[in-house]
């Protein structure tokens, strides 16, 4: 077998590749990339690429103003979407000249965790189902304006949407992230694609990469995406289910009935610490304008068999291999690394600590606000112990800045039952 | 480095093989041949093996029935006793002792040739599907289709063992080796990016054999 470097540049040399383009995510998540011609690419493999890292969101000390992102040629890939030039992608690693990693690195947070899951024999598995909303371009600074009335699995004649669908699958599919379903979602111009399980890492780098795809194909129908948690007032918001299952080798550690013990200790971990991750989550002033709205989204820590309003929903598995929990808190505009990161670290607590699963459909409140869930993320000895100190701190002053400006913003909420009548 | 496994007793002839190998390139390792078929239990194939003992009639046969070891090119070696006494049996790649390092190149590539009905540089084909070894090009009726490096070498290794069933361990271990990372779990989510990106009609070719793993259908 090659090298992957060497299979990397061989590509790179046959399919006439003109840029390469870096990847890599700041700690909310924001896909950022910066392109570097082929020519440069060999170099870039052997001692990767130094970025100011002061641009960085993520709380850079002066002495780090270097970083080097280091390009992982496992994830080298040709962009689909681009047909004037040809365009790879990889995604990097973000290290201190020294070689040790940076500490805002969310993509090195989640293999350290899941190097300490794999320490313990296990890997973590997930799938995930994501909703988003596709608006024309308002004229001006507009509300946005959907594109259809269609409800749930309708089939819509002269529907962008399914245009649209079927062009991002393909897209989507062409970067290595094999889809499992699609459709209409309940609200108008609301759409869930469902991507097949696989291992966390792939899975984080998966949702960076469809979000972008998605954006990128609505781009050419001339409408826009967004994975904005509850971009409408009256109609339900969009969420990031995730499904979970724990492996040792071939075996899913889940199967049971529903739950194996293992399994039911792991969620017991989950709802746990659930209200404490909510600022990664559900890291906006507008996530929680979703979590309030009833409909699909979990307002308490629960958990059920079935009906969707609970936090987390243990499926009937039709076979043992596809016993999973569905946890149906984090919206699509969390960063996956870091959610993955930590509810897989709040599920391993579950397990070593031997948590007990609470009744089903008993649990306290999630937090309402971001605020609450700002404070209490502040104050969670879990994020501290699995993302670091830096990263937790530079959170908690992102997030207290963001609620900061929100307190001060005058919402349309006001102005539309007081302007009048005060 | 591509390994080649030689099947001998400790002995000057067999010692002078492994020079010859690592001259050509090989990482030459020697096989006690009397129950092992691998130098290390946690061994992967070989590019080649050697088979320069006495009983090589008998290795060549368990190496037939080896999940991982079947699709190894053999090469027996034999002294001008051997090939006067012995049974020589068709299909097998034979070089006569002593040799140079020139003619065991040529008969590795006689060897590799007989084995996979492929030379480097060739091109593995079905229908209009086409995977270019030397450039790790693969295209559907000429328009390629682009794999990530490990996509690559899964489709790869299916295309050149078509028809047979291999269990999702053995492809874990003879295209990932044992520094893989995510379990046999791995194969199944490689399978189904490969088929995506195939397209429906390339996709059927990659079968799944239930409770056994994946068969390539040429």
């Amino acid at each position: 077998m090659t090298s992957h470097a060497d299979y990397v540049l061989r590509i790179v040399e046959e399919r006439r590749v003109r840029f390469v383009r870096l990847w890599f995510v700041d700690v909310l998540g924001i896909l950022k990339s910066i392109a570097i011609p082929a020519s440069e690419l060999e170099a870039a493999l052997e001692d990767g690429v130094s970025l100011d890292g002061s641009s960085l969101e993520g709380g850079v000390r002066g002495h780090e103003r270097d970083v080097v992102a280091h390009p992982d040629p496992t994830t080298f890939q040709l962009l689909p979407w681009r047909t004037d030039a040809v365009v790879g992608r990889m995604f990097c690693d973000l290290r201190l000249p020294d070689g040790t990693p940076f500490a805002a690195d969310s993509r090195q947070a989640l293999r350290r965790m899941l190097g300490v899951a794999a320490d313990l024999g296990y890997t973590f598995q997930v799938g995930a189902e994501i909703e988003f909303f596709l608006f024309a371009v308002p004229e001006g600074d507009g509300p946005p304006v959907p594109l259809d009335d269609g409800a749930y699995y309708d089939l819509t004649p002269l529907d962008v949407g399914s245009s649209f669908r079927r062009r991002t699958i393909e897209h989507v599919e062409g970067m290595s992230i094999p889809v499992k379903a699609s459709h209409h979602e309940v609200a108008p111009s609301q759409h869930e694609i469902d991507l097949h399980h696989t291992d966390a890492l792939s899975m984080a780098d998966a949702v960076t990469t469809f979000r972008l795809t998605v954006k990128e194909v609505a781009g050419e129908l001339g409408v826009y995406a967004t994975f904005m948690p509850k971009p409408l007032e009256d109609v339900p918001g969009s969420g990031m289910h995730l499904h979970l299952s724990l492996f040792r080798g071939d075996e899913n550690l889940f199967a049971g009935d529903p739950l194996s013990e293992l399994g039911q200790a792991f969620l017991a971990g989950v709802l746990a610490h659930a209200g404490e991750l909510c600022a990664v989550t559900n890291q906006w002033v507008n996530s929680y304008k979703r979590l309030v709205s009833g409909d699909e989204a979990p307002e308490h820590v629960t958990w059920a068999r079935h009906g969707r309003a609970a936090l987390a929903r243990v499926p009937v598995a039709r076979r043992p291999e596809a016993a999973r929990v569905e946890l149906r808190q984090p919206d699509p505009s969390c960063n996956p690394y870091l959610t993955f990161a930590l509810v897989l670290a709040a599920g391993l607590r579950g397990i070593e600590r031997g948590y007990n699963l609470p009744p089903e459909g008993e649990g306290p409140p999630l937090p309402e606000s971001l605020r609450e869930a700002t404070d209490r993320f502040d104050a969670s000895e879990l994020a501290r112990e699995t993302l670091g100190d830096r990263m937790c701190d530079w959170i908690v002053a992102n997030k207290r800045r963001e609620w900061g400006d929100y307190r001060r913003a005058v919402t349309e909420f006001e102005r539309r039952r007081l302007l009048r009548l005060l | 480095m591509s390994e080649a496994w030689i099947y001998a007793p400790a002995s000057p002839a067999a010692s002078e093989t492994a020079r010859l190998l690592a001259e050509l390139g090989f990482t030459p390792h020697r096989v006690e041949a009397n129950g092992a078929l691998r130098p290390r239990p946690d061994a992967r194939q070989p590019a080649l093996a050697v088979l320069a003992g006495d009983d090589w009639a008998d290795v060549c046969a368990r190496l037939r029935d080896d999940e991982l070891l079947c699709a190894v090119p053999c090469l027996v070696t034999i002294d001008q006793e051997g090939l006067e006494t012995g049974e020589v049996l068709d299909g097998h790649e034979l070089i006569v002792r002593p040799f140079t390092a020139a003619e065991l190149r040529a008969r590795i590539a006689r060897a590799r040739a007989t084995t996979h009905g492929i030379e480097p540089g060739d091109v593995v084909r079905t229908g209009d599907l086409e995977l270019n070894l030397a450039t790790y090009q693969v295209t559907i009726d000429g328009v390629p289709i682009d794999f990530t490096h490990m996509e690559y070498e899964l489709l790869k290794f299916l295309m050149t063992h078509p028809g047979r069933v291999f269990s999702r361990e053995a492809l874990l271990s003879a295209v990932w080796g044992y520094d893989y990372y995510g379990g046999a779990r791995t194969v199944d989510v490689h399978v189904r990016r490969v088929r995506a990106k195939l397209g429906q009609e390339h996709a059927a070719r990659i079968r799944t054999v239930r409770s056994v793993g994946y068969r390539f259908d040429a």
